[in-house]
């Protein structure tokens, strides 16, 4: 955030190998856990295991991958999940925050309390809201599954079919488990959501605001054209997090509906976990983690442009 | 009077406002709220259908709050309490939960976050008080190493578990995993810390380095303390990461004795599926360390959180 770190040269003479051996141990780390292992899974994307060990087969892997019906299904529940949790949550977290800078007695408070979801593990908050839905027994199973109220069996989230999708085979409307899934996300997510909007909320000076009021501008007009710009950087910053924790999250699909009913949940992190530990298909999986870092990497470079952090960090 | 009637206006809008966040507080804490209702009943009342939210009903009377029927079974399945005389209270909690799986977690969490806090603190005073070739190159990298999804190079180390399992004679599950957390949570950590470090003044380092200090001193009896409040951010957010980490695990340990409390958890819903105070009971258990040290900490907590946001 500092712009004054490299203003001026170090003054005094520093031993010239003392920073690379500072640096030296997390080097050593990231090369070991990070770098090794994303250019052995781009290796391992190539590859095809045989009997005798592993043999080199191309793309065979991605042409295998790109033709299977799964691949395809899991891009459009991915899409809808990462749609629906990331505008649910934007829109929430954006209120939360309005009414959270109004500073009333307790605001500290409310935000303590908002802020438990997000403490919690995925895989936890993943089972509270299995044990609400839990078919048969699930609190919530009680309303849902009255048929007066769900013509025509009621619903139960857990096992039920998916919808009839509306345009060719992309799987919207989304079935009941994927709308819970997405809410749990966004029950999670929320309170770090609101942070970054209320600290963004919190630069917006006040005789801006003032000004405006005296103008005329009403309160929609006010967030419209006033506020909503000026903390559009900490949006985007938002949505990144919230995208790239979507997109890579896995916990609460496995805690929430494991992929089910059917195939309704399976986001592409999932279907990874599945071809690689299920299916035992390494190539393949290792096909789509590398499909999948190209999209984050894509994604973090992209808003790296557009926040410009990185200029402020240099 | 036109004072008056701005300021009763003022008062009226608090008071929604203050309603308002309490009803948006309310359904945020409800899901947990059931959680906690719902470890506390009986396994007949679980099991009832249709299901009933508070275990009070009567013969006679639909909510009778005398006659509520709270239990600890599930608590009791969870922790396994058993009689002893050598134990403080006069019974052990003999469950894997307590015995194994949340002492795994505590270790891992605590080795890991110290080691990521003590390596990041070196590399990013690196970072933050020297300039050298390749040096915005290096953090551009660790940035985007961030970038690797965690499956992408679980993928990899669960290969490489494999074959060191069978080659290291010292390779043990817990040294590996400890070390793939640290790989994993130190880059973004990196980040953090030069940023708190560029925020202090260099004037003092450098009257320090003057007397006679060497920069490691420096760094030390100078620099580090002043920036305990950001190292101690990293530790806290690398600890919470940790203890509620679930997939590394899962893919990586395959020794009962040396699984975390999430992989623990997990069992459990198996083993679980309809006795659902068992599940809530156990959730509870492990997520209530972690809201209570949070709630202690939340102030260096949000710092550390605003920071790595912004910073990748």
């Amino acid at each position: 955030m500092q712009t004054n770190s490299y203003a001026r040269a170090p003054r005094f003479d520093f031993r010239k190998s003392l920073p690379f051996w500072l640096i030296v141990p997390t080097i050593v780390v990231l090369l070991a856990i990070q770098v090794y292992p994303a250019l052995y899974t781009a290796w391992l994307s190539l590859q095809e295991r045989t009997p005798e060990g592993w043999k080199f087969v191309g793309t065979n892997n991605f042409t295998r991958l790109f033709s299977t019906a799964l691949f395809k299904e899991s891009i459009g529940h991915t899409i809808i999940f990462l749609v629906g949790y990331s505008a649910l949550t934007l829109i929430l977290a954006f209120i939360i925050a309005l009414l959270l800078k109004r500073n009333v007695l307790f605001s500290g408070f409310y935000l303590t309390l908002l802020f438990v979801p997000w403490i919690i593990a995925d895989i936890i908050a993943g089972l509270v809201f299995r044990l609400l839905v839990a078919p048969e027994y699930g609190l919530l199973s009680g309303i849902l599954q009255n048929p007066n109220l769900f013509p025509p069996n009621g619903l139960s989230v857990l096992t039920a079919a998916r919808p009839d999708p509306w345009i060719g085979n992309f799987p919207f409307p989304p079935s009941p488990a994927m709308v819970f899934l997405i809410l749990a996300a966004t029950w999670r997510a929320l309170p770090f959501v609101t942070l970054l909007i209320l600290a963004a909320l919190q630069t917006v000076p006040g005789e801006v605001l003032e000004s405006a009021r005296i103008d005329g501008a009403g309160g929609w007009q006010i967030n419209r054209y006033i506020t909503i710009p000026l903390i559009l950087p900490a949006m985007v910053v938002a949505l990144f997090n919230l995208t790239l924790g979507g997109m890579n999250g896995v916990g609460m699909v496995f805690s929430l509906t494991g992929g089910g009913p059917g195939t309704t949940t399976y986001v592409l992190s999932f279907l990874l976990y599945n071809i690689g530990w299920t299916q035992l298909a390494f190539g393949r999986a290792a096909a789509l983690a590398l499909l999948i870092a190209i999209v984050n990497w894509i994604l973090i470079f992209s808003v790296l442009r557009i926040t410009r952090v990185n200029e402020r960090s240099r | 009077m036109r004072l008056i009637s701005h300021r009763s206006q003022r008062g009226l809008e608090s008071s929604l406002v203050s309603i308002a966040l309490i009803i948006v507080c309310i359904l945020v804490i409800v899901p947990i709220l059931t959680t906690v209702i719902i470890s506390f009943k009986k396994q007949a009342d679980i099991t009832r259908k249709p299901p009933v939210l508070f275990p009070c009903d009567t013969e006679t009377s639909k909510l009778d709050w005398s006659a509520c029927r709270w239990a600890t079974e599930g608590y009791e399945r969870v922790l396994v309490p058993k009689p002893s005389d050598k134990a403080l209270l006069g019974f052990e909690l003999t469950g894997k939960m307590f015995k194994i799986y949340i002492p795994n977690t505590i270790f891992y969490a605590t080795v890991t976050s110290f080691i990521v806090a003590f390596l990041a603190s070196l590399s990013g005073f690196a970072f933050s008080r020297y300039k050298f070739r390749g040096h915005n190159a290096l953090m551009a990298g660790i940035m985007a190493v961030t970038g690797v999804p965690l499956l992408t190079n679980l993928l990899a180390l669960y290969q490489m578990g494999i074959i060191l399992r069978k080659t290291l004679p010292f390779y043990n599950d817990r040294l590996f995993l400890v070390f793939t957390y640290i790989g994993f949570f130190l880059p973004i950590s990196v980040w953090i810390v030069k940023g708190f470090f560029d925020a202090i003044p260099r004037d003092l380092e450098e009257s320090a380095l003057i007397d006679g200090c060497t920069p490691l001193g420096a760094l030390a009896r100078i620099v580090m303390p002043l920036a305990m409040p950001g190292l101690a951010s990293v530790f806290l957010m690398t600890f919470i990461g940790v203890w509620n980490e679930f997939i590394v695990a899962y893919l990586l340990v395959n020794k009962n004795e040396y699984k975390p409390a999430m992989f623990g958890l997990y069992d459990f819903l198996s083993q679980n599926i309809i006795n659902l105070q068992v599940i809530a009971a156990a959730c509870l258990l492990i997520a209530a360390p972690i809201i209570i040290l949070f709630l202690f900490t939340r102030r260096t907590f949000f710092k550390a959180m605003v920071e790595g946001a912004v910073k990748g």
